[in-house]
């Protein structure tokens, strides 16, 4: 178990890596620190209780992966973070989250993990291709029960988290990333191969 | 003097076509259309019949691949450029294949956009 859990999350630091030089970039290149992902395998009980402060309000940009594997890609923002994040890049100064801003957010989103994703296709070689990423409003757990609903879980949830921010505006944040069995079990094959390469 | 060379900017989000209109407008280039999604950019390229075209790939309704592919059939000589987030190879690679002539990874640089228009209006 414990050889299973370094591996995940060597991938979630790559992924996120990706994900967050992206994100740096649109920020003019700020600094960004993040935090050591952190992977768990988690009953279905214990992933419907697993995301702390259920009720406080969020911005999550969501993707799910269509074609060959079966996989949920998650950035979700606390809603102070979120309008930091859109006022910076459309440069405009609200208390609510304005259109433009959420088309903002559902943009900076997107990049992040599709980034993610690339990271994870250059090491594995699989295709991963997303469907249309949408954006949602809503307190923290309804966000994380419609994730889990739409992952499909019954069983035992693979759940790679890491927590990112920065100085330069209020900004934090997490990303997610929940695989099915069948595309965990093709990049660990795959990823292990690859990183063993690496430090060859 | 020469006009202006024409584009259409396709892309779901507001907030990029936004910002793809400020870039290319402000380099020398003239926006004639914009597009939410590859059966709209396939309809409004029929329509402006544009010097240029940008396209992302995921979108509803079609996707850029298949946008780009209708494109071609209809005009063997369009100048597509991608601007995806999806930097992955094999989606490099098929949109290649399909007829586009670049492929920006967002996020990417302004100067980096007016470089590929430059070059495929060429």
């Amino acid at each position: 178990m414990r050889e299973k859990l370094d591996f995940l999350t060597e991938l979630g630091n790559i992924g996120a890596s990706y994900a967050t030089t992206a994100l740096s970039k649109m920020l003019h290149d700020a600094k960004l620190k993040l935090t050591v992902p952190q992977s768990r395998i988690l009953s279905f009980s214990e992933a419907a209780n697993y995301i702390p402060d259920p009720e406080e309000v969020v911005v999550c940009v969501y993707m799910r992966m269509v074609d060959i594997f079966d996989a949920n890609i998650a950035f979700i923002l606390p809603m102070n973070s979120a309008l930091a994040l859109a006022g910076f890049l459309t440069s405009e100064k609200s208390e609510h989250l304005t259109d433009l801003g959420q088309s903002a957010l559902l943009e900076v989103g997107n990049i992040m993990l599709s980034s993610y994703l690339t990271a994870l296709s250059m090491i594995s070689g699989a295709k991963l291709k997303p469907a249309v990423p949408a954006i949602a409003v809503d307190m923290n757990g309804a966000i994380w029960e419609s994730i889990l609903a739409d992952a499909g879980i019954t069983d035992f949830v693979t759940v790679l988290e890491t927590h990112f921010s920065t100085e330069q505006i209020e900004l934090s944040g997490h990303l997610f990333f929940i695989p099915d069995h069948d595309l965990y079990e093709f990049l660990s094959s795959k990823v292990s191969g690859f990183l063993l390469e690496e430090s060859t | 003097m020469s006009l202006a060379k024409t584009v259409l900017i396709t892309d779901d989000t507001a907030f990029m076509r936004m910002t793809l209109r400020n870039v290319i407008q402000k380099n020398g280039f003239t926006v004639v259309g914009e597009a939410s999604d590859g059966e709209e950019a396939v309809n409004k390229y029929k329509e402006l019949r544009p010097d240029l075209v940008t396209m992302d790939i995921t979108m509803p309704k079609m996707d850029g691949i298949s946008a780009i592919k209708e494109i071609m059939k209809f005009d063997s000589n369009a100048r597509i450029i991608v601007c995806s987030a999806m930097g992955q190879k094999p989606m490099v690679i098929e949109a290649l294949n399909a007829g586009a002539r670049d492929f920006l990874v967002k996020p990417f640089d302004a100067q980096r956009v007016v470089e590929a228009l430059h070059k495929a209006s060429s």
